[in-house]
């Protein structure tokens, strides 16, 4: 009689009874789960991280991820180096999203010096933020395409991208690592007809925006693929400290930058310059892995719509506060977050007020996003397994640091 | 609700634990060493009944901080003697923040895990341990998390050196 | 093709011999997918429609080693991943290249002081044979060592014997 294994027991049905008496499968085949490693060298892995899985036929039972293979050591660098050093690493965790990192680690050490920014600096602040979320998620969406098969919203997706980052290369010089949101405002001013540039590539990418939406949301084949696939329920995701798309897609409405705004975000809101998307179930059930991609997908709109609110009411001035040439940072210890593309990004920087910090923790919201692979992979087929690691949205410098 | 709000409520509500809160303040012009401190303000707490603490946070009306933000560790100097557990909080429903602080003797290390009331917390407990060397009573899964398995020394604390070399490559 | 190796000596038939078969492995450099940190984005716009590098014949990027003869270490090498770099650099068939694309790769990068775990170059760990500066390297920055690795295999002696036998 073959036996179906403990582990799988609880997905495989009891074998029927034939009509004519017999069982079904009388073939005396002794099976053992399949110990499968996926990674760390993987296309489709986003980056190096080995998960091992543990597979009945095709069934995942298990899966355990393990990190650790791009441990940069930022956090033991940012005790060793000054102030301003430092701002080059931040760009290297989440590479994807500098600008994001920037902004975090610099509004980490402006709640310890206290200093005001001023008003063109926060508006410049948030355009290329909400820009940076635009290329950190046309990223997520071409990639997800390419890890379920599809190569060309990949294309469609860079077209774009190359794009954004000609104009983040116009204001900063880097294409990828910028060091531009500085502490006390911003390295320098936007060029001439800069502003005019960004305008036009809103106006442009509102109709594409449209064809990625036709051409892999409502595919049939993409949604035969992610819908009802890895679900999440509310209280997983609050259980495990997930923020960001992978929270909105499972429907709880909370997004940093309209419950605990920084920057302008609450002017920005209350004139109507954006609002939060969230995951409905529209395709199969509420928390799986379409809803966490079409959240990101409508954020790229409403990014839009943020960056048209702060070109419409920005206006000349400085663009760095007065910090003076060294910075004197005052002893303390504050605890700043931002919604990165991925979810919080958080920074507690500690001061003994020397030249750089004592102690400088990055809570990188892909390393708490992870975490919950464990808990939702066992069940899922092993072409499921790719969907909801892709579907994370995880970038290995953020999760390593 | 502020952090006064939020202060005042655990003393009203008599969660276990509460020692004290310390809030930023400007330098004091009379006595030149204290410089003041700046920031955000935190709550302090007696390891040993952290987990009460954290459950009465999480389940509490007013207070519920149902996301376990983050969990860090912080070793103040080098020659300081303890080290500092930190536990940031979240509230969706109420839109609020805490920062919670415990501190641990550095010889003697450990503190109970909240892998029971916050799944979040298993993870960072395991980068804490690996990079401080704290130990997590109770943990189910105390693995290295991001170093390989059989690195030397607890990188992030003060007083760490630097290895030669790892398996036959050189480290300088 | 090791029996035609180094077995013939110079002569007109095979310099065209040898010019024939390096145009063929240099225009046909399949890379492996092999990013790691943030010049693995640059490495996949370089891949995209805007930095084309399917014209040069390196677009067929193979995710196994087996089939790949280029390996682009593009990102951050540390300790954990260096002994996952050997193995994939054994399991890769001869003439296999690599490129060392980024500051992290060449030399450490900006992690070269106090990255415990970061190992200082990756040619510490494989032999490289082109090295790309930047951080991240810009896509025409990759092209260019592309095209730098095309170089050395059009100059390779294939069926010809080296000049000097020990």
């Amino acid at each position: 009689m073959p036996e179906v294994t403990a582990s799988a027991k609880k997905f495989f049905p009891e074998p029927r009874i034939l009509p004519g008496g017999e069982r079904e499968f009388m073939m005396d085949v002794a099976t053992s789960d399949l110990e499968v490693s996926m990674g760390p060298q993987h296309p489709a892995t986003h980056g190096v991280m080995q998960v091992l899985l543990r597979a009945d036929g095709e069934m995942v039972t298990a899966a355990q991820p393990h990190l650790g293979f791009l441990h940069r050591c930022a956090e033991k660098i940012g005790e060793n180096v000054e102030w301003l050093q430092y701002l080059p690493y931040t760009d290297r965790y989440d590479y994807l999203a500098a600008m994001n990192n920037n902004l975090g680690y610099s509004m980490a050490v402006e709640a310890l010096l206290q200093v005001e920014i001023p008003r063109r600096a926060q508006l410049i602040r948030m355009i290329c933020v909400e820009l940076n979320r635009i290329a950190s998620h046309l990223v997520a969406f071409g990639t997800y395409g390419l890890d379920l098969g599809a190569f060309t919203p990949f294309l469609y997706a860079f077209r774009e991208r190359e794009w954004l980052l000609m104009i983040f290369e116009k204001i900063c010089g880097a294409r990828l690592t910028y060091s531009y949101l500085r502490i006390g405002g911003v390295f320098n001013d936007a060029p001439p007809g800069w502003l005019q540039e960004v305008e036009h590539f809103c106006d442009v990418f509102e109709e594409k925006w449209k064809e990625y939406y036709d051409l892999l949301m409502v595919n049939k084949i993409f949604v035969e693929r992610t819908a009802r696939v890895g679900v999440i329920t509310k209280e997983q995701a609050l259980d495990f400290g997930l923020t960001g798309p992978m929270l909105r897609g499972s429907g709880v409405d909370f997004d940093l930058r309209r419950d605990m705004p920084y920057l302008l975000y609450r002017q920005a809101f209350e004139d109507g310059a954006f609002e939060v998307p969230l995951g409905r179930g529209e395709k199969g059930e509420l928390g799986d892995c379409w809803d966490r991609i079409y959240v990101r997908v409508k954020e790229m709109m409403e990014a839009l719509g943020i960056v048209r609110w702060c070109l419409g009411c920005i206006e000349e001035g400085p663009v760095l506060g007065e910090v003076g040439k060294t910075l004197k940072v005052p002893p303390g210890e504050a605890y700043v977050a931002i919604e990165n593309p991925r979810g919080e990004l958080g920074h507690y920087v500690l001061s003994d007020g020397g030249k750089g910090s004592s102690r400088c923790r990055v809570r990188g919201p892909s390393f708490c996003n992870l975490a919950i692979i464990e808990d939702i992979m066992p069940g899922t087929l092993l072409a499921d397994a790719v969907a909801i690691i892709g579907s994370t949205d995880v970038v290995i410098g953020e999760t390593d640091r | 609700m502020d952090f006064q709000g939020i202060h005042d409520h655990l003393k009203a509500a008599d969660v276990p634990g509460l020692l004290k809160a310390d809030a930023p303040r400007p330098p004091n012009p009379e006595d030149k060493k204290d410089k003041g401190r700046a920031g955000d303000p935190f709550v302090e707490v007696d390891p040993v009944q952290i987990c009460e603490f954290m459950a009465a946070c999480r389940d509490d009306e007013r207070l519920r901080f149902e996301i376990l933000a983050d969990l860090s560790a912080a070793d103040p100097s080098a020659d300081s003697e303890e080290l500092w557990v930190l536990y940031q909080l979240l509230s969706i429903t109420h839109r609020h923040r805490l920062m919670v602080k415990a501190r641990i003797p550095k010889e003697d290390a450990n503190i109970n895990t909240i892998a029971g009331i916050h799944r979040g917390a298993q993870w960072h407990e395991r980068e804490c341990a690996e990079m401080f060397g704290i130990t997590f009573n109770g943990h189910p899964d105390p693995r290295n998390m991001l170093l390989p398995d059989d690195w030397p020394g607890y990188p992030l604390r003060k007083d760490y050196e630097f290895p030669e070399e790892y398996h036959g490559i050189s480290c300088v | 093709m090791p029996i035609l190796q180094n077995a013939f000596e110079e002569n007109l038939l095979t310099t065209k011999v040898d010019w024939l078969l390096n145009w063929a492995k240099l225009n046909s450099v399949w890379p492996m997918t092999f990013g790691l940190a943030c010049c693995a984005i640059e490495m996949m716009a370089v891949g995209a429609a805007h930095h084309d590098l399917d014209r040069f014949g390196a677009g067929a990027f193979r995710a196994t080693p087996r089939q790949a003869d280029l390996m682009i270490v593009a990102g951050t090498v540390n300790f954990k991943m260096a002994e996952r770099i050997k193995r994939l650099y054994d399991q890769m068939p001869s003439p296999k290249y690599v490129i060392a694309m980024g500051a992290c790769a060449t030399g450490g990068g900006p992690y070269y002081k106090y990255g415990y775990t970061v190992v200082k170059g990756v040619d510490r760990v494989v032999p490289v044979d082109v090295y790309i500066a930047g951080c991240p390297p810009r896509p025409e920055a990759l092209l260019e060592g592309l095209m730098a690795l095309q170089r050395k295999i059009r100059t390779t002696a294939v069926v010809r014997k080296p000049a000097i036998t020990a």
